[in-house]
């Protein structure tokens, strides 16, 4: 068995709303093992945003212990945070988040950007990814001129283009028709496995979530059970 | 992240908000260009005033005499022990004060008293006795001939612009100032005869007019070739316009020759009167390397006991006076910088309000904080620069146009008129840029300390 990538241990997080305190996460543990496709599936409100929100070291627990790879993300500073996530995390977007005012490879590429590589290898690297994610042909299209899906296997090539350990993905899907959420998230599987990363993703979506190794049923701020689809192949 | 990355990404953001770029610059501009116009006000004013002081000799010469034994009578009780110890100027003073610090050269002159004569005509002047290889120092502005050679036997003269106005007629005494007519003489080519014993001349003439009832005779008459006469018309007036030069050497030769056994006017005399054996020095003029060490020039020769003046106060009096000038001037010009910085800082704001969601993206990407900061900063500091560059560019044109209008309403009097009253060194534009930049990343640093602290959630929120 790998040893765990993720361990969260008593995690909680209590929101003030008015006079009343929230609890957003209330006494969450688990473990994510190393090229595990994990997916957090609850409701609306249930807290599963914000529990990927603090494994990626978005926003502070209340309470509680988080380990990534190693490191204790819930005492690093802000700044520490943005350099971790660099280092380690890729990060899938619901709603895509591509720059606007770049092609498809230039948003590839940012990330790379901000590791101070240069100009002319994260071009190489990012068009390396982009035909990894089968948008050979569109590497010098703005957002605005391609579909959903093509914008979205944009956002996976952005994640996947740093080699991360780890891939957080937010409703990946969410802002996709049914069919090609089904090809996107093939797409990532097929991806992530041939790497060995381990995937985190959010879902609401029953059919989604049963791509993954492993399910976190979340309700309340509680997991309330993980249920193994057998999709892994052991070996 | 690299460096040219961050100019890269500042500047495709500013592009693609082109019109607001465009705006905010404009304001940098006005800002810059009202600054530099300002302050090239005051320095043309200065520099007008300083070319001033130099028509009224130098900005670098200090002038020795002797110390006047008037003065210190007046100054001490026991004047007349010091009166005997009044030094005179002599080719050992000389040697002393060329061993002063910073002192560039120095020459002794000699005056004596003339009365040019031609066909009816007199002009009652002094003549300046200097080291003909000196004579380069007064950097003389020679119209025609040349200057008297180091050496030549014969007295020559070199004349002022100016001399020739002060020619009277003897009969009428009218001159060039009262009635506008140039007297018909060639300095260069007419014979002019030269009286240097004056007192005798005006004796011998009063003397004819029956008044003093002695036989005064007419003294003798020279006459001594012309070398030189300086350019310019009579009415143009500097330093040098109503001097009359010629070789010390040859004209202590004459002065021994005119006044043998007589005192020389002018000379000192032994305490009984008699003329004493050598030919003293009326002043010594000093040249000093550089403007900043006149007064300290000054100073040490003074503390030697000769009286030095110069015109270190006038300028310094002058360049206090113009330096408020400048301030007030530029302060005004600094006003609408100011503006103009509250513009970059208002357009840095509402970019970082839009981007709010673009730096959420950045942060979750693993950019920087400081990297984020850069880039906004950088942003500011691009709208500075492009201001300032063109601002400078736009001051350039005011400051033309404005001495071509100067120049064209202003007569030729007009001092400030002939050199243009705005005046950019290169020094002010580079300044001018410099501090647009400053201004903008100034104006832009709490904008982008909100871009820094902005929380990466804000990418994650769908909409």
């Amino acid at each position: 068995m790998d040893r765990a990538v993720i361990a969260v241990s008593d995690l909680y997080k209590i929101y003030r709303v008015g006079e009343n305190r929230v609890r957003a996460l209330d006494g969450v543990s688990f473990q994510v093992r190393r090229g595990e496709f994990c997916s957090i599936v609850g409701t609306s409100g249930s807290g599963k945003s914000t529990l990927l929100n603090m494994l990626a070291g978005l926003e502070k627990p209340t309470k509680g212990k988080i380990i990534i790879a190693g490191e204790h993300i819930e005492k690093k500073s802000e700044n520490q945070l943005v350099a971790f996530r660099r280092k380690h995390i890729g990060f899938v977007f619901q709603s895509f988040n591509l720059m606007p005012s770049m092609n498809a490879l230039e948003n590839v590429a940012l990330p790379l950007t901000f590791q101070g590589i240069d100009k002319k290898k994260r071009l190489e690297m990012a068009a390396e990814v982009l035909d990894l994610v089968g948008l050979s042909s569109h590497k010098n299209h703005k957002p605005t001129q391609m579909s959903g899906g093509q914008q979205q296997r944009v956002g996976i090539a952005r994640a996947l283009v740093v080699s991360p350990e780890i891939i957080f993905a937010d409703e990946p899907t969410g802002n996709l028709d049914s069919r090609t959420s089904a090809e996107v998230m093939e797409l990532i599987r097929e991806i992530i496995t041939k790497k060995n990363q381990t995937l985190v993703m959010v879902t609401h979506d029953d059919h989604l979530a049963s791509f993954a190794d492993r399910i976190f049923r979340i309700m309340d701020g509680r997991i309330i059970g993980i249920e193994e689809t057998g999709r892994r192949k052991t070996t | 992240m690299k460096l040219r990355d961050m100019l890269r990404m500042s500047a495709s953001s500013l592009w693609k908000r082109k019109i607001r770029t465009v705006l905010t610059v404009l304001g940098v501009v006005i800002g810059t260009a009202s600054i530099v116009v300002m302050i090239s006000l005051g320095l043309g004013l200065k520099r007008a005033s300083l070319e001033e002081i130099e028509q009224y000799g130098g900005l670098t010469s200090v002038t020795v005499m002797e110390k006047d034994a008037f003065d210190m009578d007046a100054s001490d009780a026991g004047g007349q022990k010091k009166k005997q110890a009044t030094q005179h100027l002599d080719d050992k003073v000389l040697d002393t004060i060329r061993q002063v610090d910073h002192v560039e050269y120095a020459y002794p002159v000699l005056e004596a008293e003339a009365m040019i004569l031609y066909g009816g005509y007199q002009c009652y002047t002094t003549l300046r006795g200097m080291p003909a290889e000196s004579m380069e120092y007064l950097k003389l502005n020679l119209g025609q001939g040349s200057l008297p050679k180091p050496g030549d036997e014969q007295l020559s003269l070199v004349f002022g612009n100016g001399i020739i106005g002060d020619f009277y007629n003897e009969k009428t005494g009218q001159s060039y100032w009262s009635d506008g007519k140039l007297p018909d003489i060639d300095l260069m080519e007419s014979p002019l005869m030269y009286v240097l014993d004056t007192e005798n001349y005006y004796n011998f003439l009063w003397g004819g007019s029956g008044e003093e009832g002695s036989t005064a005779a007419m003294p003798k008459k020279y006459m001594f070739p012309t070398s030189g006469v300086l350019a310019g018309s009579v009415e143009d007036y500097n330093s040098n316009s109503y001097a009359v030069w010629c070789d010390l050497e040859a004209l202590k030769k004459v002065l021994k020759k005119e006044f043998r056994n007589r005192s020389i006017p002018g000379q000192p005399t032994s305490a009984s009167g008699k003329p004493m054996k050598e030919i003293f020095y009326n002043s010594i003029m000093v040249g000093v390397d550089d403007m900043d060490h006149v007064k300290e020039v000054q100073n040490t020769i003074s503390q030697l006991g000769y009286s030095a003046e110069s015109n270190a106060e006038w300028v310094e009096s002058m360049q206090g006076q113009y330096q408020s000038i400048q301030l007030a001037l530029g302060g005004i010009g600094a006003v609408s910088l100011l503006v103009a910085a509250i513009g970059i800082a208002n357009t840095m704001m509402m970019s970082i309000y839009e981007r709010t969601r673009e730096i959420g993206i950045m942060k979750v990407l693993g950019c920087d904080m400081k990297n984020i900061q850069g880039m906004f900063l950088l942003e500011a500091g691009y709208i500075g620069l492009i201001g300032g560059l063109i601002g400078t560019g736009v001051s350039y044109g005011l400051s033309a146009v404005i001495n071509t209008l100067m120049s064209t309403e202003g007569s030729g009097i007009d001092l400030a008129a002939a050199s243009g009253i705005s005046y950019i060194p290169g020094w002010l534009s580079l300044l001018a840029i410099g501090f647009a930049v400053i201004v903008g990343m100034v104006a832009g640093f709490f904008p982008s300390l909100r871009a820094m602290r902005l929380s990466p959630l804000a990418a994650i929120r769908n909409e």
